[in-house]
């Protein structure tokens, strides 16, 4: 066996033995990706698991190494980014990954990826012209 | 500051161009010939074009003390580096069927599931799925 494998039993066996908690982490990541473009009910989900809305944020940042909110915001932003490629406008494009708020939704795209909503359809455009 | 571009050493360029494309599925991004025999010669993944590049480098050929610290990664079993997939056990499958050695089958690891490869060019390279 070599000595990645040995590691990884070992790292493994330290980090991942608390498999309630690990289907938890998972489970709150796929009601993410399911329902990102809705309002995320985190105490509907805590409930289900028999556990707190803190403790199931906590749990989320231990296994995935970012928090429940932040991990919303890459998952909203990075289908944006589809929606804008794909042709979509700026606002339907808002609304289709679950903002509420055009300024709110603009803010943080730019924060994130340099560009506003309306700039980074244009660049596509111009790309996809030369 | 972006990152642009991540390089992985190989032993043979060309060697490295056919097997990063015609078996993992990558697309040749950039091909430009440097001296003596050499290229700048970049991949990116068919679903991602505008991505990363990954830069194929032939460090190990000139300058011994890369080929040592490949050597010994290599040894020890540890991955080059990683990429990700949908689903890491449909890729061990059709690799497999494809030829490519596998030094670590799909193995749970937490939030993930990981599985290691054999590159031919001297690199364990590592396929992450996120569950």
């Amino acid at each position: 066996m070599s000595y990645y494998i040995q590691e990884i039993n070992r790292i493994k066996g330290i980090c991942f033995s608390n498999e309630f908690q690990l289907d938890v982490a998972i489970n709150t990541k796929r009601y993410i990706d399911a329902n990102f473009d809705q309002e995320i009910k985190l105490d509907l989900l805590a409930h289900i698991h028999y556990t707190s809305k803190f403790h199931l944020i906590r749990l989320f940042k231990k296994y995935h190494g970012i928090t429940p909110r932040q991990y919303l915001i890459g998952k909203r932003i990075s289908e944006a980014k589809k929606n804008l490629k794909s042709g979509k406008s700026v606002s339907d494009t808002c609304y289709a990954v679950g903002f509420c708020s055009l300024n709110s939704f603009s803010n943080l795209f730019k924060a994130k990826t340099g560009m506003s909503p309306s700039n980074f359809r244009k660049a596509i455009f111009d790309k996809s012209k030369s | 500051m972006r990152i642009k571009i991540v390089s992985i050493p190989v032993s043979d360029q060309q060697k490295a161009l056919d097997f990063y494309t015609d078996i993992l599925g990558f697309v040749k991004k950039v091909d430009m010939p440097l001296s003596e025999g050499n290229r700048w010669l970049t991949l990116v993944s068919k679903y991602d074009q505008d991505g990363p590049e990954l830069l194929l480098e032939p460090a190990p050929v000139h300058y011994a003390p890369s080929k040592v610290y490949q050597d010994e990664l290599k040894k020890s079993g540890i991955p080059w580096t990683q990429f990700y997939v949908d689903n890491v056990q449909e890729e061990y499958d059709r690799l497999s069927k494809l030829g490519v050695e596998f030094s670590m089958k799909p193995t749970e690891m937490g939030t993930v599931v990981v599985a290691v490869f054999d590159d031919t060019n001297g690199n364990y390279i590592q396929l992450v799925e996120e569950k």
